[in-house]
């Protein structure tokens, strides 16, 4: 294959693989803000603390994959708390309120970082069996890279039975769409909402375990990956999991042909898409809320 | 008659042609001031966690930079540097000014990296805590807010860090600003003139920030390569968002295209992660650099991974780095605070030698103290009086002079190759003559003279008309 092609491909799977990380990131945001409809400004701090755990848990262990497993726990721990104890107190005071006290969650959680870890950037390495390179197309390819877009198709997977082969799905769907009758059936509503805050918390965490080894662990990486995840969220549409996944695909792929082609627009691609597709559906690609 | 004439005109040939290099070299063969580690304060009790700030009336000195936000590492790396210095003029006893001995006072304002914010704090600390010095920055966008304010109201402004250009040209100049880094243009060519004399690469790819310094990077290293290293190739040239999540469609890009080297001025983060998922990606092309030397992101990468870089740094020297008892001694007092008292952030590769960024940053810092406790005073005019045209010697033995047209810093440049522990004997001269032994670091390095890579001067500024490149 001769070297410009093979370039192009390489570019694709770049766009496939930075797509998988929005997505991770995206869509537990997507859960949250579709489902319970809470704006979480905090989401992409959750997802940086999961980033810190992940290294505390590697530095602990030694064990990457014991910190994928435990770090996305944790976080879901403290989203958990956070929803229990703080974003129940003011559900039914309006979105203005909840959104002040995510954006407050925030700087609590940036602060305690800073505290813990301080403002140097931290190393994740890669683990032994993910670290090297494979042979696509006759340029060589990051096998980590390649992890991440399967690790995120797993969680596709994963909450997509989760949320629409399962009872429990059918019971978050439902008390979505109608709180008041779920609850007068007898279901928990204010359980399975913080469930549902739970899994969206862990999906956080399960991005920031899989860029950690690939960017710097710092305070400020919720700030390099939250706004786009927003974009992701709004421009695939509030509550669609497969809305999510396409956009953040197409955001990925407009992202690594963008750098390839029009280097100079390449940061505002996804913006114009959004704007565009906002323009002629309000709701996003595949949103049904507003 | 033909012996007449010829005779006089072959002396003054010589003459000019010996004479006016020396004279050059002059400039910076003396200082008015220097660093002088023996008349240093006890420096056993500096701890950056629990800093002594004097209040009161003291000469104060706003340090304007992110101290939260994805840059807040650099706000970190720039206090730890301006309170070392002042700590030592305190433990002096202070400096007399304006009659009175005054203590030197340290105040963090967060710029948080947003120009909104920067001008909100500049005004603050000038107008509320009545600050003499703003001190920054990293951001030459965010220097240029600084300037202005320093404009507006009449205090110094201390430019360690900012390196582009534009923010001394006839549009930004200012009278209050002073730029004691070098710049964009200098750096620029500087690594032009490197690779020109070094001839081992020959195509370059330049890959900066997408904002003003980076483009100020760039076109000081094309202007560089024209004017020492025509038959170098450009094979690609890109600007990339700052705080950029994924390099890896750039890095595919420069591969592709067959560079040799790949120059850049990205800093933390992006620095980190430039570098990080270049090797992730089996891309092992040296960078032409100068802020990819942050010891934590290097040992991350590795011995291997960071072979090859090549660095220009204002505190590099000729080999090997200590050539005086003085400078052996001045290290070691920040070494051994740094292996026995300082605890979490201090305590880590970042801050254990303070050289590097760290220690330009210091000796600027004692320039500008040096240049306060020449005036006497506080006021800025008396400040700019001594500034103008002052030259300051660093503790590695470098002589700056501060270009009185436009507030530019001359000075001799040096560009070191990243080279395995067991190599870096040729620098670190003393036990246990490795800078790091999990990276990469500093070992030959070549000088660069000051006459080849004077500060770019802008014509048009008017105090600048007629002038050399000395500012003469």
């Amino acid at each position: 294959m001769d070297p410009k092609t093979a370039m192009y491909i390489a570019q694709g799977i770049h766009g496939l693989a930075y797509g998988m990380i929005l997505f991770l990131v995206a869509s537990g945001l997507n859960i949250i803000f579709g489902m319970m409809g809470i704006l979480n400004l905090a989401h992409a701090a959750f997802f940086m603390l999961s980033a810190y755990f992940c290294f505390q848990f590697v530095s602990l262990t030694g064990s990457f994959w014991a910190a994928l497993l435990l770090a996305p726990v944790a976080t879901a721990f403290f989203g958990i708390l956070v929803e229990r104890f703080l974003l129940r107190q003011v559900r039914g005071l309006g979105h203005m309120a909840e959104l002040i006290l995510t954006v407050g969650v925030s700087l609590v959680i940036l602060a305690a970082v800073k505290i813990f870890w301080g403002t140097e950037s931290l190393p994740v390495k890669i683990p032994p069996l993910l670290t090297g390179l494979v042979s696509i197309a006759g340029m060589d390819y990051p096998v980590y890279r390649l992890f991440v877009i399967g690790m995120a198709l797993t969680v596709l997977a994963i909450m997509s039975l989760l949320l629409y082969k399962t009872r429990l799905g059918k019971i978050v769907r439902a008390a979505v769409s109608d709180a008041g009758m779920v609850s007068a059936l007898g279901i928990n509503i204010p359980l399975v909402f913080m469930l549902v805050f739970g899994i969206g918390i862990w999906l956080a965490g399960i991005a920031g375990v899989a860029v950690a080894p690939i960017l710097t662990v710092f305070p400020g990486l919720s700030d390099q990956v939250g706004m786009d995840a927003f974009v992701v969220v709004v421009t695939g549409g509030l509550g669609s999991l497969s809305g999510a996944f396409i956009v953040a695909i197409i955001f990925g792929l407009l992202s690594s042909y963008g750098v390839q082609f029009f280097s100079q627009l390449a940061p505002v691609l996804m913006f114009l898409f959004m704007a565009i597709v906002l323009a002629i559906k309000p709701t996003g690609l595949f949103g049904e809320r507003e | 008659m033909f012996w007449k004439v010829f005779i006089p005109v072959v002396a003054f040939a010589v003459i000019l042609g010996w004479g006016l290099p020396l004279a050059v070299a002059a400039d910076l063969t003396k200082a008015n001031a220097s660093f002088e580690v023996n008349k240093m304060g006890d420096m056993s009790d500096f701890d950056p966690n629990k800093p002594v700030i004097p209040t009161g009336d003291t000469i104060k000195i706003a340090l304007v930079a992110s101290f939260s936000g994805p840059a807040a590492l650099v706000g970190q790396i720039y206090y730890i540097s301006v309170l070392w210095a002042a700590h030592d003029i305190n433990k002096r006893g202070g400096i007399l000014v304006d009659g009175k001995k005054k203590l030197v006072e340290v105040i963090k304002a967060d710029h948080m990296g947003k120009p909104d914010q920067c001008k909100k704090i500049c005004e603050r600390m000038v107008l509320q805590d009545k600050v003499h010095v703003l001190w920054g920055t990293d951001g030459s966008h965010l220097m240029k807010i600084i300037n202005e304010t320093a404009n507006k109201y009449k205090v110094i402004a201390h430019n360690t860090a900012s390196l582009t250009d534009d923010l001394q040209d006839a549009t930004n100049f200012s009278r209050y600003a002073f730029m004691s880094s070098f710049s964009t243009d200098q750096i620029g060519r500087g690594l032009a003139n490197y690779y020109g004399q070094r001839k081992k690469e020959k195509k370059f790819y330049i890959l900066c920030q997408d904002y003003m310094f980076g483009h100020a990077m760039a076109a000081g290293f094309k202007k560089g390569l024209k004017e020492f290293y025509p038959e170098a190739e450009i094979v690609g040239e890109d600007y990339h968002k700052l705080f950029l999540t994924d390099f890896a469609p750039y890095l595919t890009k420069i591969k592709a295209a067959g560079a040799e080297v790949v120059y850049t001025g990205d800093w933390i983060p992006d620095a980190a992660n430039l570098l990080k998922q270049s090797r992730q990606m089996g891309i092992t092309l040296p960078f032409a650099h100068i802020f990819l030397d942050e010891p934590n992101f290097l040992h991350e990468v590795g011995v291997d991974g960071t072979k090859g870089l090549v660095q220009l740094s204002q505190m590099y020297t000729d080999n090997p780095y200590f050539k005086t008892p003085e400078q052996i001694k001045y290290y070691k007092m920040w070494n051994d605070l740094w292996k026995t008292k300082w605890q979490a952030p201090f305590n880590t590769k970042l801050f254990e030698h303070g050289g590097g960024n760290i220690g330009s940053y210091n000796q600027q810092t004692y320039w500008l103290l040096s240049v306060i406790e020449r005036a006497a005073s506080t006021d800025p005019e008396k400040i700019i009086k001594v500034w103008e045209g002052d030259t300051y010697r660093f503790v590695n033995g470098k002589t700056l002079k501060m270009r009185p047209c436009d507030h530019k810093a001359i000075q001799d440049l040096y560009v070191a190759e990243f080279v395995v522990p067991d190599e870096q004997k040729v620098d670190f001269n003393i036990p246990p003559h490795h800078w790091f032994t999990g990276c990469s670091y500093a070992g030959p390095s070549a000088k660069i003279p000051a006459d080849k890579v004077l500060p770019l001067m802008d014509e048009k500024l008017d105090r600048c008309k007629g002038k050399n490149g000395w500012g003469e």
